[in-house]
């Protein structure tokens, strides 16, 4: 049987709004859900149970949302966020949440490879990229992150629930202030964009995942929700949570 | 084999009666599934202060591994009359004894239909499924 997917992308996207779209496809859907998308204007995303006094760059970052998912800061500037959502059956999410890592990192590496990184899973390397006491996602790397250049290059952070799993990751195409030491594409594909890596991930994934993928939009009422809930995403009362 | 004093959900969660008290915990199958037995995976418990009504399936509490954020739900419906305080500071106890040091709320039920949980035997049966 075909594994039918629902593909959504929304590039310069407004940041409340990115959240609140992940937030209805984690409440359900008739199909797993791919979804591509970056952020206008940047925008810092904080992990669902960090202090606000924990990530420094927040009072630096002009807009700040908070995510469903867990893990560190990500500063949402010259990069590809792209989010899973499925049941946590489905055979991409079964079993431990390592495994789910492994599977979907090891997918983005080998579209990567074409791209000219050798990305790999971090393991036992130490990476120059870990940085302590900035609360930033890039700058903290477990052995499940890809890492390329002796640093890490791609966040990624999940929330499951009721369930379901929605599944975050950040590709850094570009370096940004905020986000110092990292590893990027562009330091092998200068001419690389957001679209254009989409474009790469889209073309690769249904034969290294398994997944047939339907272009979609979300309906008139998906995208009405979507645009009242974003409000709640960059709230006092959600950012200062904790 | 999982202790058959207790009912089992399919959230795994484990529910055992104490009187007119139950206390709830997650089953060593759900935190292996967040930490794959690295005990430093486990980084955040989030339980609800006691007083707080729950009814059923109502998210109590959250839980952090280092790649996951997890919704913790009641099977029961109550009062949490008691939470486990050693959890929060002290995570580790969820893997080295998720069955009797690792609960995580008591609850003073206002139902108690046990008849939709599984015993020990029906949870085996599901977990082993669900590894296949």
């Amino acid at each position: 049987m075909t594994d039918r997917w629902r593909l959504l992308q929304h590039f310069e996207a407004e940041p409340g709004f990115n959240m609140a779209v992940d937030e209805h496809l984690l409440g359900g859907g008739q199909f797993p859900t791919l979804r591509f998308y970056t952020w206008k204007p940047d925008a810092l995303s904080l992990g669902y149970f960090q202090r606000w006094t924990d990530v420094p760059a927040a009072e630096k970052a002009g807009v700040v949302v908070r995510r469903l998912t867990g893990g560190g800061a990500i500063h949402h500037a010259e990069e590809l966020t792209f989010s899973f959502t499925a049941p946590v059956t489905h055979p991409l999410y079964r079993g431990p949440v390592r495994d789910s890592y492994e599977r979907v990192h090891d997918a983005i590496a080998a579209v990567l490879l074409e791209f000219g990184v050798h990305a790999e899973l971090r393991g036992d390397q130490v990476v120059r990229s870990d940085v302590a006491n900035t609360g930033m996602c890039f700058h903290k790397s477990t052995d499940l992150d890809l890492v390329w250049d002796g640093g890490k290059g791609l966040g990624s952070a999940q929330r499951r629930t009721g369930g379901r799993v929605l599944h975050h990751g950040s590709i850094k195409i570009g370096r940004t202030d905020l986000e110092p030491g990292i590893s990027t594409l562009r330091s092998h594909a200068s001419e690389l964009t957001p679209e254009n890596l989409a474009k790469g991930l889209r073309a690769r994934f249904p034969e290294l995942l398994g997944m047939e993928m339907e272009p979609d939009e979300l309906t008139p009422g998906e995208l009405a929700r979507a645009e009242a809930r974003a409000e709640h995403f960059r709230s006092s009362s959600f950012l200062h949570r904790r | 084999m999982r202790p058959e004093d207790r009912k089992y959900t399919k959230s795994h969660e484990w529910i055992k009666i104490d009187g007119d008290t139950a206390l709830i915990g997650i089953t060593d199958f759900a935190v292996n599934e967040l930490c794959s037995g690295n005990e430093g995976d486990l980084v955040y418990c989030d339980l609800p202060e006691p007083d707080r009504e729950l009814e059923i399936s109502e998210t109590f509490g959250e839980i952090e591994s280092v790649k996951s954020v997890s919704d913790l739900d009641s099977p029961l419906a109550g009062t949490v009359v008691e939470v486990n305080a050693l959890i929060e500071e002290h995570l580790e106890i969820l893997c080295t004894d998720p069955w009797d040091k690792g609960w995580l709320i008591r609850i003073k039920y206002t139902s108690k239909d046990l008849d939709e949980l599984m015993d020990a035997a029906e949870y085996e049966e599901m977990v082993s499924q669900e590894q296949h």
